[in-house]
């Protein structure tokens, strides 16, 4: 069920979607859920490198996403770039809970816009990737990896995510760090989506909205320092 | 080429006597017992003769130069180790030792870096980190194994950090590898000096202590300020004092001024330099360009600078001839560290050393006064050593493995002879393998992850980019990230933490390198500044700001309850007085059996000053605690702030308490939960962390030009290693060591318990102010590294702050420059 508290609807490039604090959009008209740097296997990336982080998170992100789909009855699922943190490997652990959610959403379809990590050889066909070469066109939109990056396609609204924006907000007894969709003029960008990725402090300036996701709440936050 | 006879005592004398020099007693015992091949502590202040005592101890051993490797020389600045190499050099060619000493940092070349490995010479001069990458290559395990000593210089310094506790791992080694090796430390005066001694020479040795010359008599003397009403009561830059302190160096040849941070030598050389145009004065601290700041050791040595703005980056290692007066500015910090500097004056060991102090903010008048009075008693600092750091073991285990000769057994007796790891448990070490065999707990492996691996008996790294990159990060010094200063036309000006560029806009003007500069911009982490006029800012550099050391903080309460009693009252604390007496008029005096707590309200909300007097370290454990428990009573959102008298707490508000409410929060029931649970609701175990991440291969730094996409790919910060640990692998000792060294190390458990037992039985004054007091004004203007503990949901906090912005940007208008840092900002 999807708990109205989560979300946030708003209109962008004069398109009603809706924001989920599950870091993801949901574009009603296109009954497609979009999201952006999953960063999937990233954990065990790290740990082929010999760094010790445990792994769990990239389990728990395709639960998320299973849930989110279910929420909103969504019936295609649109990744703004970086699925995977880097190329994969055959035969991870985590291919398994891949597998099994790609078994769940079979009816699914799965379109991913190619981000910087992203490698399309070594992905299993059996997990059905339309790939999809930024910019892609669906108006109003534009879909991108990087929205702030020049594109060939100059009319429509970019989404994109890559930045992983966050906001610090500070006040005389209080600082939170909180990660926000950053919605431009002409150009919008997501939240990482994955468990297991930091955030880069945004400028906002006059003209934008800043929504952030202050735990399991959607807030419009302060857009320009002072 | 020199006769490779061995140099006698005879000839050592005659080289003195040429020199005019004359051999101390303590010399002599030094290479007796060297001779005899005992291990030692040679305590001594800087320029007393240290480095020959321990330096002709070993040539008087030498054999010529077809030895091997005879004598390793550590120490702790790799900026100073040419000099130091070149010093040995010059003894070892004047006595006819025939040895050559090379040097071996993270600056030496490749092609002495491949001579070394082929052949060493007969002393190397290094450093901890640099002494750790050498001990992980097999070839050159059988060079080690004719070394007669290992010379650690400046082992106060070292000592008490995990510098010093890989240090100590070095030394297990390279003492299992040469069972004879004598390890000899130099160092400066320190509290504990025979548990320093007893640490440097491992747990089944013993140590001789030899005492250098006796320390100078010390006058310690302080600048008044004209009118104490008019004295700033917080601030750090203490620039009102610019016409005494310009009076002071007029009356002397040479002076070094010595600050605390760098932020106030910026702004000191600029003072300085404006009053005093047509002097030659040098500015030198740690973020300064190499060679500028040799530019200004040289100026000290030939006497060319007739003053020199510093920080404790001329603390150490730096010799050069003492000057007429040294000039500390702002509060004192320890006893040792006064010592020390005041020793940089006075010409003949013996001599009387002076140091002219000059306050920044009222309440160092009476640090000054203490410092006094503990030197007079002797009341010098200690240094704690660290023990059991798991994080430090972990490398260490990595770079033996990269040698592929030891066994996890070996490996474990050999540390078990350090003081740092003498009786580890079972379980922490079968922790450690496991953390870099299998990643966590052997219950709970991490999948795919493989670093160490153990076959035949021995442990090996097999992957050759895991055991470059692991060489690439070995030692255990964190720094924040740096940013390159330049201007636009090549010359390289030093260095800035990228934090405080980030906050600069192209055009803003700041201090730097004794110039003001613009920002012009910032590329490949390079900011580029160009020459400026007008209004600048300085940078507010990271870490600068040090604590009260606890010896000090004890007698400044002992002084402050002393008041006015005492006849024989010290200049500063008379000074003091009218100070004292606003605070008596407009609440009160902390003194001995009375804990005093100010409460006031304003526009920021409810604030409660609360001072043990306990020094800093309790008062972070005390008011983490305090604002831990008043959150478990109701949600809030508290944050607090410390220093070494007392603590704020600071909420939206704060309940109406009377004394005996107040001293159930203070009670000591179920601290042993409390405590730890206050220590990651604020964080601090979090922030602890970074350092542990970083040493134990969790995170790395940026290497310029050697990191590549598969680098990039493994970067994260350490904040979220931990979440991701915490939420995946909560049994990690990692995350839990951060919790034990900020319980330990940052809030001195015991003395904090103690203080809880003893504010029990004390009078608790409740006091209302409606105006910050003496006491509570530097809580208020200095609120450094302020932590919160929260039992709010996130959304209830971002929606106060929200409130907390609009009510301020109302209000706009009024706020002046001076509350410019206290208003809210959202600032992305």
């Amino acid at each position: 069920m999807l708990d109205p508290t989560q979300t946030l609807d708003v209109a962008l490039a004069g398109e009603s979607v809706r924001l989920d604090a599950r870091r993801a959009l949901y574009w009603p008209r296109r009954r497609t859920l979009i999201v952006a740097d999953v960063h999937l296997g990233k954990d065990s990336v790290f740990r082929r490198a010999g760094v010790a982080v445990p792994s769990g998170s990239t389990g728990d992100d395709l639960a998320r996403l299973a849930a989110l789909l279910l929420d909103h009855g969504a019936e295609r699922l649109l990744v703004l770039g970086d699925l995977f943190h880097a190329r994969l490997v055959a035969d991870e652990p985590w291919f398994a809970d891949m597998d099994r959610f790609r078994r769940q959403h079979a009816s699914l379809r799965i379109d991913v816009v190619r981000g910087n990590h992203d490698r399309i050889d070594g992905v299993p066909a059996a997990w059905q990737l339309n790939w999809r070469e930024e910019p892609a066109d669906e108006p109003p939109f534009v879909l991108m990896h990087d929205a702030t990056a020049p594109r060939s396609i100059t009319t429509g609204y970019a989404l994109g995510g890559h930045l992983h924006p966050v906001l610090n907000l500070t006040s005389t007894r209080d600082r939170l760090r909180l990660p926000v969709f950053w919605l431009r003029q002409d150009h919008a960008v997501l939240p990482s989506f994955g468990g297991f990725t930091g955030g880069h402090p945004i400028e906002a300036v006059d003209g934008d909205r800043v929504i952030g996701i202050a735990g399991d709440r959607l807030m419009a936050l302060p857009n320009r320092r002072r | 080429m020199h006769t490779l006879a061995m140099p006698t005592i005879a000839d050592v004398e005659t080289w003195y006597a040429a020199r005019n020099w004359r051999v101390f007693e303590f010399q002599r015992q030094c290479w007796a017992a060297y001779a005899a091949g005992q291990s030692g502590l040679i305590h001594a202040p800087t320029g007393a003769g240290k480095t020959l005592a321990a330096w002709i101890a070993a040539l008087l051993q030498s054999r010529g130069a077809d030895e091997p490797l005879r004598v390793l020389w550590i120490t702790p600045m790799r900026a100073l180790a040419a000099d130091t190499a070149a010093g040995l050099q010059q003894a070892s060619d004047a006595l006819g030792a025939g040895w050559s000493v090379e040097l071996r940092t993270g600056d030496t070349g490749s092609a002495a870096r491949a001579r070394q490995r082929r052949q060493m010479p007969q002393a190397l001069v290094t450093t901890p980190e640099s002494l750790s990458l050498l001990l992980s290559y097999a070839d050159l395990i059988p060079q080690f194994t004719g070394l007669h000593a290992v010379i650690i210089d400046e082992w106060h310094e070292l000592l008490g950090s995990k510098r010093g506790v890989q240090t100590e791992l070095c030394l297990s080694r390279l003492r299992a590898l040469a069972p004879s090796l004598r390890t000899w430390g130099l160092s400066a005066t320190l509290g504990n000096l025979e548990q320093a001694a007893r640490v440097l020479v491992g747990v089944d040795r013993t140590a001789q202590i030899v005492a250098g010359v006796s320390p100078k008599h010390t006058v310690i003397e302080t600048l008044l300020p004209p009118a104490i009403q008019r004295f700033p009561w917080a601030g750090h830059l203490g620039l009102p004092q610019l016409p005494q302190v310009i009076e002071a160096l007029n009356a002397a040849c040479s002076s070094l001024v010595f600050t605390n941070t760098r932020a106030q030598a910026e702004r000191w050389f600029d003072a300085i330099g404006a009053a005093l145009p047509d002097w030659p004065i040098g500015l030198h601290h740690g973020s300064l360009d190499a060679g500028m700041r040799r530019d200004v050791e040289a100026g000290i040595k030939t006497g060319a600078l007739r003053a020199v703005v510093a920080t404790s980056s001329l603390d150490l290692g730096v010799d050069f001839t003492p000057v007429d007066q040294v000039i500390q500015i702002g509060g004192p910090k320890g006893v040792a560290r006064l010592l020390q500097r005041a020793g940089r004056s006075g010409h003949q060991p013996g001599q009387t050393s002076r140091i002219v102090c000059v306050p920044t903010m009222a309440l160092e008048l009476a640090e000054f006064a203490a410092a006094r009075r503990a030197a007079g008693a002797g009341l010098i600092e200690a240094r704690t050593p660290l023990r059991h750091c798991l994080d430090v073991l972990a490398q260490h285990v990595v770079t033996l493995a990269l040698t592929s000769s030891l066994s996890a057994d070996q490996l474990r007796a050999e540390i078990n002879g350090t003081h740092a790891y003498h009786g580890l448990g079972d379980a922490e070490w079968a922790w450690v393998l496991d953390f870099v065999m299998r990643g966590g707990s052997a219950l709970a492996a991490y999948p795919q992850y493989r670093k160490v691996v153990e076959r035949d008996g021995l442990l090996h790294v097999d992957d050759a980019t895991l055991a470059r990159r692991h060489r690439m990060a070995v030692g255990t010094i964190v720094s924040d990230s740096m940013m390159r200063v330049s201007y636009q036309r090549g010359a390289s000006l030093g260095s800035v933490e990228e934090s405080f560029v980030a906050r600069l806009k192209p055009g803003d003007g700041f201090f730097f390198a004794g110039r003001r500069v613009a920002l012009v911009r910032v590329r490949d982490m390079v900011a580029y500044v160009k020459p400026a006029t007008g209004s600048s800012v300085i940078p507010r550099w990271m870490g600068g700001r040090m604590p009260l050391s606890s010896e000090l903080a004890g007698v400044v309460r002992e002084l402050l309850a002393e008041g006015d009693h005492t006849d024989a009252a010290s200049p500063e604390l008379t000074a003091l007085q009218p100070l004292l007496s606003v605070q008596r008029r407009w609440s009160a005096l902390p003194e001995p059996g009375l804990l005093l707590v100010e409460r006031m309200r304003s526009r920021e909300g409810h604030h409660w000053f609360v001072y043990p007097m306990a020094g800093r370290h309790v008062h972070e454990g005390l008011s983490a605690l305090l604002a831990y428990r008043l959150a478990q009573r109701a949600p809030l959102t508290c944050s607090f702030s410390v220093n070494d008298y007392g603590f704020e707490l600071l909420a939206r508000t704060l309940p109406d308490l009377d004394a005996d409410g107040l001293r159930a929060l203070l009670s000591t029931d179920r601290l042993e939960h409390d405590l730890p649970a206050s220590i990651n609701a604020s964080e601090m175990a979090k922030r602890r962390f970074r350092e542990i991440a970083r040493i134990a291969g969790l995170v790395f730094d940026g290497y310029p030009g050697s990191g590549g996409k598969t680098v990039k790919q493994i970067q994260a910060s350490s904040g979220l290693i931990y979440d991701v640990l915490a939420r995946y692998d909560p049994d990690n000792r990692l995350t839990a060591q951060a919790l034990r060294e900020a319980l330990e190390q940052q809030l001195d458990y015991q003395r904090l318990r103690d203080s809880l037992q003893q504010m029990q039985s004390e009078q608790i004054r409740l006091i209302d102010v409606d105006r910050l007091t003496p006491l509570g004004f530097p809580l208020w203007a200095d609120r450094l590294n302020q932590h919160r503990v929260s039992s709010e949901g996130v959304s209830e906090r971002v929606a106060r702050m929200l409130e907390e912005l609009e009510a301020a940007a109302q209000s706009e208008p009024a706020a002046t420059s001076t509350t410019r840092r206290r208003r809210v900002s959202s600032r992305a």
